[in-house]
């Protein structure tokens, strides 16, 4: 070994039952640096990071600390290993004070509560210079607070190794000035870092290394020094491949769905659509580009109806809908499909049949008490031949489908239902390359049949080749509509982390408002 | 060595019905060890108890009686408690529905009793009785949709509410207090069963079948073509489920949980009423713990209905047959059975896990692939 490294893995595979996370990846940490890793969603860093952090067993593969192999087979063994987790969602007990947080997982912390807990932590937060009052609780702290308090934890526990999964994403630009203040103080104390962030201006000002994964597969590490934010994304999106997606011509019609100043707060209470305008016409696909969680969900339901608005306008075909019920606007033909994280959540039910999920929607159309399962057999049999759903038949619980097949499921149904509006955020989320192809042509079938659609996607690639115009999300707010024939991956990517703003690329009017609107037509309404 | 814990994707029909078989049969077993020790022969125990005592019993006849009685509160209020299970609505307060039904029964019967003919009065029992239990599980149904307050405590609080309430009502000697006989210098219930009581079909020479026995079977069909074909089944199940997915799909999912709790606890009450009216009496004791036992009935038959019918008669037989037993063999308390169903519900849950999960044993170091 020419080199002493704080952390090495060699060759970690991980896999969840068919699902590759991890393949063959390399990784190394150096005694007092900052590692940044990098990669798009999905491609498995948090689960790498869980590997050393004993949450999850490596399939193969070896971990070195500080030169020894290690097998680190629960989170104790990482705490006695000195490798310390800060995970994106915060593990504390919200009615305990902060040094009752900290002492509820000492190991040799005695029976009882011992008065210098307080003192103790006082001073340990004082030496890296948080600013942290012990006798807190819990419930009374902000995210900032939390997140301090987990990092001091870690601290505290003797971690030499620190990971922190997605730190920066719930903080603000003060908040996050302060981390970095601290990490940087940290890793003068001869503490390793390994931080994991989607946003490269970060990674930039931060890093001493970026590690990069895309897909699961270790692609390379570079110094921070030495390269740049496009040269960065293109490792991390990996080169262009030749989607044979072919992008319609459109026809244009007047805007179907219209959305003017829209502000939503996320279920933390923060803003998480700032101010957002934008419409999507009749036979066009409106891709929504952004970095994971900066408003795409809230957005999604605020449209269904399913979240209030805090201020703005939305009408569909001219006519308002902001404040109608999810029902009522079901009935105007626009329809979500969000395919959340655990792709489950939201629009399945998942211990119900194909049968039983076909007829979500509509089960309430016919008359009389009684369920008419035969419509869903029917369109079941259908969106299974049609969409090539690969199930035993259709009585099978959607639990038990794979991901690719419970997704054909929900945007089959979504289709069967003739929508004029589509949003869907994340179809293809987790879907090999052949079922991604079935849901592009879906929607590009769609699109032809002069549906509007919202599409909220992640691979870059696939937004450009598939969408007519990309509208791109920034800390909830938009940073601008670009035509995908005319834009660019790395323009893209700039625009997603906030380092350039096109709103105002046209000068003629912002993006978002189209010229035909029809918002003077319902002056009346739009004005309540 | 380390043991892991994997989730199994599938598991057969014939394995399952093998474990939870096994899970009784080791159960039984367990209750033999313990009647040896206690000096009792346990296949001659057994065998008094599972017969029930009809064998080379005369009067045969009036122990299915007796065993009937005994079964349809338990039924109906198993098959009731599925419906809020199904929805994931978790009412512990069967006891306390159960009770305030058969006050509101017994009220109708003691007032209505001797003045309107019996078909009403019987009737008006069981709407009464339906009303009161239903707004009890109503109430807690409320304070979830509105505050989101926990319904397993809530439900389980009011058991205890009611209960005292009734016990309230058995021992206060005030002169309003019409539960009470008159006539009597303590206070005991008055009986009502000579003024009312439910009619019986006669069957054969002597043995004669209750009304409500048919009534329970009759809802206990209803009930299940309910889950099963109809709109409001359909949204109990998806409410269950996924409420996400219930409000994304325009359900009102407030008024589904109101609907479906007050009719489970609605059918508790009618099962009191069924009670009450074929005792002819309130007793503190009113609720024979069905309740409880409903919990235990509903979750080993999974809350499938037909299912339903089927475990409570046998923890029927388990509970009536120990009765039996228990004048045979006087040194075995008839809460023997007690014992035995929680054996057996621990041991069927437990085979239950292993119908999902399999144990894996690992060898430490053998993941690492060297």
């Amino acid at each position: 070994m020419s080199e002493a490294y704080a952390i090495e893995l060699k060759g970690i595979t991980k896999t969840f039952g068919s699902v590759v996370a991890n393949k063959n990846v390399d990784l190394n940490v150096r005694p007092g640096e900052i590692l940044a890793l990098l990669g798009e969603n999905g491609s498995g860093k948090t689960t790498l990071m869980n590997m050393l952090s004993g949450i999850y067993q490596p399939d193969g593969g070896e971990i070195f600390v500080d030169g020894q192999r290690v097998s680190i087979d629960s989170p104790e063994d990482a705490k006695r290993l000195g490798i310390g987790m800060v995970h994106q969602h915060f593990k504390l007990v919200d009615v305990f004070s902060a040094a009752d947080n900290i002492w509820v997982g000492k190991e040799k912390a005695g029976l009882f509560l011992k008065k210098e807990r307080n003192t103790q932590i006082r001073e340990m937060a004082l030496k890296f210079g948080f600013d942290i009052d012990p006798e807190k609780k819990v419930y009374d702290m902000s995210v900032s607070e939390k997140q301090t308090l987990e990092i001091i934890k870690v601290l505290y526990y003797g971690a030499k190794i620190i990971i922190l999964d997605e730190p920066t994403a719930v903080l603000t630009v003060q908040e996050v000035r302060k981390l970095f203040d601290v990490l940087r103080k940290m890793k003068e104390e001869g503490h390793s870092i390994i931080i994991i962030t989607h946003k490269l201006n970060e990674v930039m000002e931060i890093s001493d290394r970026v590690a990069i994964l895309r897909k699961g597969e270790y692609i390379t590490t570079v110094d921070t020094a030495t390269t740049t934010e496009q040269a960065l994304t293109e490792w991390m999106v990996g080169r262009k491949i030749d989607l044979n997606i072919e992008r319609t011509p459109m026809n244009r019609t007047r805007p179907l769905l219209e959305v003017r100043d829209l502000t939503i707060r996320s279920d933390a209470g923060s803003i998480a659509i700032d101010g957002v305008d934008f419409y999507i016409r009749g036979g066009e696909i409106l891709g929504v580009a952004g970095i994971a969680g900066c408003g795409q969900k809230e957005l999604c339901e605020a449209i269904a109806g399913l979240r209030p608005l805090e201020k703005g306008k939305m009408i569909h075909k001219g006519e308002n809908i902001v404040g109608l019920t999810p029902k009522q606007i079901l009935e105007k033909g626009i329809s979500m499909s969000f395919i959340p994280e655990d792709r489950l959540g939201m629009g399945l039910a998942p211990s119900l049949s194909i049968t039983d999920n076909m007829i979500l929607k509509k089960y309430a159309d016919t008359k009389g008490p009684f369920v008419d399962r035969k419509i869903g057999r029917a369109d079941a049999e259908e969106v299974i031949r049609e969409l090539e759903v690969v199930t035993p038949s259709t009585e099978t619980p959607v639990r038990r489908l794979s991901g690719g097949n419970v997704q054909k499921v929900l945007l089959g149904r979504e289709i069967k239902a003739g929508p004029n509006v589509i949003i869907t955020a994340y179809p293809v989320r987790g879907l090999d390359i052949n079922s991604s192809y079935a849901i592009y042509n879906i929607l590009n079938k769609q699109k032809q049949e002069g549906v509007g659609i919202l599409f909220v996607g992640e691979d870059l690639d696939v937004m450009i080749a598939l969408c007519d115009k990309i509208m791109v999300l920034c800390h909830g707010k938009v940073m601008g509509v670009v035509h995908a024939h005319k834009t660019t991956k790395e323009e893209l990517g700039l625009m997603m982390t906030g380092a350039l703003d096109l709103t105002y690329k046209y000068e003629d009017k912002p993006a978002g408002l189209a010229k035909d609107t029809r918002f003077g037509e319902t002056e009346e309404e739009a004005a309540e | 060595m380390k043991i892991h814990i994997v989730k199994r994707d599938t598991c057969p029909f014939w394995k399952k019905c093998c474990y939870y078989a096994g899970a009784v049969l080791l159960a039984l077993l367990l209750g033999a060890a313990l009647l040896a020790s206690m000096g009792v022969d346990p296949i001659a125990y057994y065998t008094r108890m599972f017969t029930m005592g009809t064998v080379g019993n005369k009067i045969a006849y009036k122990v299915w009686i007796n065993y009937l009685k005994e079964l349809v509160p338990l039924a109906l209020t198993s098959v009731a408690l599925s419906l809020a299970f199904k929805m994931k609505f978790w009412n512990i307060g069967g006891e306390g529905q159960f009770i305030l039904g058969a006050i509101g029964a017994a009220f109708v019967a003691v007032k209505a009793g001797p003045i309107l003919p019996g078909w009403l009065t019987l009737t008006l029992m069981c709407v009464a009785a339906m009303v009161v239990a239903g707004l009890y599980g109503l109430f807690v149904a409320a304070l979830k949709v509105r505050f989101g307050t926990n319904e397993t405590l809530m439900t389980l609080m009011l058991n205890y509410v009611a209960l005292y309430v009734l016990i309230f009502l058995g021992e206060d000697k005030g002169a309003w207090n019409f539960f009470l006989d008159p006539d009597s210098l303590r206070p005991v219930f008055a009986s009502f069963s000579d003024i009312i009581s439910f009619p019986s079909i006669p069957m054969g020479d002597k043995f004669s079948l209750n009304i409500c026995v048919v009534l329970t079977v009759l809802i206990g069909v209803l009930v299940y073509v309910y889950l099963k074909h109809t709109k409001h089944g359909y949204e109990i199940a998806v409410v269950g489920d996924s409420a996400g997915s219930a409000k994304y799909a325009g359900m009102k999912v407030n008024t589904i949980v109101l609907r479906t709790v007050f009719l489970s606890a609605a059918l508790i009450g009618l099962a009191a009423a069924f009670k009450v009216g074929t005792a002819g009496i309130l007793s503190t004791a009113i609720t024979d713990d069905v309740g409880w036992t409903g919990i235990i009935v509903a979750w080993l038959s999974q809350l499938n209905t037909a299912v339903i019918f089927v475990v409570s008669a046998l923890i029927c037989v388990l509970h009536y047959g120990s009765t039996v037993a228990a004048a045979t063999f006087s040194q075995v308390d008839s809460s023997f059975a007690n014992m035995l169903q929680g054996v057996i519900l621990f041991l069927v849950l437990a085979a239950d896990f292993y119908t999902r999960f399999r144990v894996v044993i690992v060898k430490k170091g053998g993941k690492d692939n060297g």
